[in-house]
């Protein structure tokens, strides 16, 4: 450990607090990310986007190691962590929200909770910072999580993500399978997590993504083919659009 | 054509090292078809990946079938043909394989294995209970033939065995792909369900042949060396051994672990390594103490013999880490074909 | 006529079984199986539920604890111990077992079965299979060094049994064993002390978040990995524990065919209760229990087929996995992968 203090990936304020770097990644022999290169600064909020299929979730999920790049680099704060353990990753500030929620249902909304924050962070302090968030979770602390509804489940995923103590948070797919309503509630919710953490947000919904992001990559085959500021504007680019439409 | 290599071996300059490490003819057919049976496991747990952990239950069928037919306790002529009995023996096996496949090929993985596993051991506890098979069931039934009337004779002799394997050595990997295939071109659609029901029939067959052979070489049959599970497990270690998924490799696995629990046989009957190092150690070497009033006798007769299973399960850990294609498979990964067409194609 | 006979026998038989004392008595060994059951497959259950490793070296773990067990009782317990005494004794037994085999069954999983995750699932029943042979047959060599029988119960460790749990006690015409009522606490104690280890420690909480997903809890920044080694061993020191229990009693006995006779109910209780749910493994042994107590009694009285018991609990057994595959309890994604 001592010997890696004086090379080049020690924490560094200076450095994007998430850098990825020409990232190759593979499902066994399928070639899914072909060198995939974008970063996210401390503060920012950003959308990846792209169609069905082009590799944006296997990118949240290369960051976090839990499906490691065969070659390029994921440094977080100008640290290297490629190939790190996912726990490893996700200690040093990484939170993720994954596709379909993935609450654990068979434990209380409260267990959900403690067990996202911190083995050593004053539980009742998350506990009360999760259902000053997201009151309708601090309605129903006992019940089992599989009986929430979607959204409500949303909202518990993403109040994980928030009592963890993260920097960053990995966000996929928050509005998919949701009611329009709910949806707002839940861009509510995000939009205030976004004022204060820094978020990489993986999202189908054109305008709610341009809506939260400050920037935008677009993912197309494997690699990125487009980046720039994220505005309603962009909704209306035909070249996007042309990426975007089957 | 082994007796007459073994003797051979046997009467040759180097007899007794032949003796200690060759298996005997008894122990060859035995592997033969105890090799029959690890074969028709691997045909389907090791090219479907279907843990057929019950596969004891064709196994012991056939067995049983032959012994009940001798005794005459079957709507049977008590005499008849032994050839017949191994063929009803099969079919007897299949019917069992379709109504346990039918209701277990619903499920995969481990819940496959399990219920596979429950269904023999149902089987297994009944036949084990049961007055009807004999009077002491636990102990299981001996041919004695019908009460008063004449002992059969089975006479398939060591021959009629050999040829059989050397049939089942003939189905290369590319056979039973080629089989495979069929049954599921011939299944509708993805209906694969038929297609393994099919598998497992023809896997049962074979089992239930092998029991019929075992049966008809012991001339009697116990609940526990048949249909118990862990008849099952001596099939898997063979196959893990030869080769998961090369059906010919569990044949030599068993050869394998035949002459291994053999050669560290307790008896050392016919060879082994007691009689070999008795007959080879000077009586000071055997007398010399090791540590703590442990004599060198003592040590052999303490961690060798009639402990092969040790080392085998030490040799199947082994495998299972650092060898998961088997002796066979691994051959074959390095010859890049089935031996016997590697070694046909250098000879051309 | 014919018909008539075998009826009026299973009448009058069955008005017998529902006499409340021959319930009683049958319903309290029921419970002292259960307890048995209990301890036998909550280990296994839990090591399914979060590693999804069937662990066919279970029964192995089970015989071990019973020598071991037996060994320390035997060593501890002289001709003029007190009762009282020797149950003191067996609990520090419960100690000692559970540490060592709890060390074993972590460096088991560390040493062999921690490179075969990555592995189809097949492999790690094969491997554990495997360790199985290795087990039971060091266990013989050992056992029969010493001069013991391998395959008969090691008498001088149920000599160890103090007087009052060999005795019989009545209590309004129903009578009961003491080694019964103390299987039945012990058991009790054990699936409370697991049950609160599982939902009031932050460890349990892990424990039973990683066996529902155990990619999401280490995205959560928990080192599943170890969590895994700690379950093991702690699956492993239970298993131990309820050998030395058997070691007391004369049905089972420490022998070394234990490890197959308590491999296959362990089986059976946590198929029918659902792979990896504590809940429902505790459940499905006081099913099994009373079941075997229930046949068992019609086998001793009416029924001239004694492997009555064995055969209707493996029909259980396959009739769940016909109706509902995932156990009575169980939930169909857990051991799905």
């Amino acid at each position: 450990m001592s010997g890696e203090a004086a090379d080049a990936s020690t924490p560094d304020a200076s450095a994007p607090l998430l850098d990825v770097t020409d990232v190759h990644t593979y499902y066994g022999e399928s070639h899914i990310l072909e060198g995939v290169s974008l970063s996210v600064d401390r503060g920012e909020a950003v959308a990846l986007i792209g169609r069905n299929g082009v590799g944006k979730t296997t990118t949240l999920r290369s960051v976090l190691g839990l499906t490691p790049p065969r070659e390029g680099t994921v440094r977080l704060a100008g640290e290297d962590v490629t190939g790190r353990p996912t726990n490893e990753v996700a200690r040093r500030g990484v939170g993720w929200i994954p596709e379909e929620r993935r609450v654990f249902s068979q434990l209380t909304v409260a267990e959900n909770i403690r067990i996202a924050a911190p083995a050593d962070a004053d539980t009742q302090a998350a506990l009360d910072r999760a259902y000053d968030t997201f009151p309708a979770l601090g309605e129903r602390p006992n019940a089992n999580a599989g009986a929430l509804s979607g959204g409500q489940q949303q909202m518990l995923a993403i109040a994980r993500g928030l009592v963890g103590d993260n920097d960053l948070l990995l966000v996929d797919e928050p509005s998919e399978g949701l009611a329009p309503q709910i949806v707002a509630d839940v861009a509510e919710a995000l939009a205030a997590v976004a004022e204060e953490t820094t978020i990489l947000l993986v999202e189908q919904n054109l305008p709610l993504a341009m809506d939260l992001a400050d920037r935008f990559y677009l993912l197309d085959n494997g690699q990125v083919v487009a980046d720039g500021e994220a505005t309603r504007g962009v909704t209306e680019d035909e070249e996007i659009r042309r990426y975007l439409s089957a | 054509m082994y007796p007459g290599l073994y003797h051979l071996a046997v009467t040759s300059p180097v007899g007794a090292e032949a003796t200690a490490l060759l298996p005997r003819v008894e122990t060859m057919i035995a592997v033969f078809y105890f090799g029959l049976f690890a074969a028709s496991f691997d045909f389907i747990s090791g090219y479907t990946g279907y843990l057929s952990f019950g596969h004891a239950t064709f196994y012991g069928a056939g067995a049983y079938l032959v012994v009940l037919a001798a005794n005459g306790k079957l709507p049977l002529p008590y005499d008849t043909p032994f050839m017949l009995l191994i063929v009803l023996a099969g079919l007897l096996a299949v019917v069992l394989a379709l109504v346990i496949g039918a209701v277990s090929f619903r499920l995969s993985g481990v819940y496959f294995a399990m219920i596979t596993l429950g269904f023999s051991q149902v089987i297994y506890v009944f036949v084990r209970d049961w007055d009807f098979v004999s009077s002491s069931p636990r102990d299981g039934a001996a041919v004695v033939g019908p009460g008063g009337g004449e002992i059969p004779v089975f006479n398939v002799g060591v021959p009629g065995v050999d040829a059989l394997n050397l049939a089942i050595g003939q189905l290369t990997g590319d056979t039973v792909e080629g089989l495979f295939g069929l049954l599921s071109l011939s299944a509708v659609g993805y209906d694969t369900f038929r297609y393994k029901l099919a598998a497992f029939a023809i896997s049962g067959f074979f089992a239930g042949v092998a029991g019929a052979l075992f049966a008809g070489f012991r001339r009697s049959v116990a609940p526990d060396n048949s249909l118990f599970f862990l008849v099952s497990g001596d099939a898997l270690l063979a196959s893990i051994i030869g080769g998961f998924g090369t059906l010919a490799g569990p044949i030599y696995g068993r050869l394998f672990d035949e002459t291994v629990r053999e050669f560290l046989s307790k008896e050392g009957a016919g060879g082994g390594l007691l009689p070999y190092l008795r007959g080879r150690l000077s009586e000071g070497t055997l007398a010399t103490e090791l540590f703590n009033g442990l004599t060198v006798r003592e040590a052999i007769a303490t961690f060798l013999n009639g402990h092969a299973s040790l080392y085998l399960g030490l040799l199947f850990v082994a495998f299972v880490l650092f060898v998961p294609r088997g002796l066979l498979g691994t051959l074959r990964d390095r010859v890049g074909d089935t031996l016997a067409a590697a070694v046909s194609k250098r000879l051309r | 006529m014919s018909l008539a006979v075998p009826l009026v026998a299973f009448l009058d038989a069955l008005g017998q079984f529902l006499r409340p004392s021959t319930l009683a008595e049958v319903i309290l060994n029921g419970l002292s199986k259960a307890a048995l059951y209990a301890m036998i497959a909550g280990g296994l259950t839990l090591i399914f539920g979060l590693m999804g490793v069937l662990n066919f070296a279970h029964g192995s773990l089970t015989m071990f604890g019973a020598y071991l067990g037996g060994l320390v009782l035997v060593l501890a317990v002289g001709q003029a111990t007190g009762p009282l005494a020797r149950v003191a004794y067996f609990f520090v037994a419960v100690v000692v077992v559970f540490g060592a085999l709890a060390g074993l069954g972590g460096a088991l999983e560390v040493g062999l079965i921690r490179p075969l995750y990555d592995r189809p699932p097949i492999y790690q029943i094969l491997l554990t299979f495997g360790v199985t042979l290795v087990l039971d047959e060091a266990a013989r060599i050992v056992v029969s060094f010493y001069g013991l029988q391998p395959i008969s119960d090691w008498q001088a460790a149920l000599g160890t049994k103090p007087g009052p749990l060999s005795a019989s006690y009545e209590f309004a015409g129903v009578s009961v064993s003491g080694l019964a009522l103390f299987e039945i606490l012990v058991g009790a104690a054990t699936v409370a002390a697991v049950w609160g280890f599982l939902t009031r420690t932050r460890y349990g909480l892990v424990v039973r978040a990683g066996s529902e997903d155990s990619e999401m809890t280490e995205a959560l920044g928990i080192d599943v990995r170890r969590v895994f080694t700690t379950v093991f061993a702690l699956g492993a020191g239970i298993a131990g524990v309820a050998g030395l229990l058997l070691a007391w009693d004369p049905v089972w006995g420490a022998s070394v065919p234990l490890a197959s006779e308590t491999l296959l109910p362990a089986f059976v209780v946590v198929i029918i209760g659902g792979l990896g749910t504590f809940r429902g493994t505790v459940y499905a042994a006081l099913l099994v229990g009373l079941v075997d107590a229930s046949m068992t009694w019609w086998f001793v009285n009416a029924v001239d087929f004694s492997g009555l018991p064995q055969m209707t609990i493996f029909l259980i057994l396959v009739l769940v996995l016909v109706v509902k595959p995932q156990g009575l309890f169980g939930v169909a994604e857990v051991g799905g992968h």
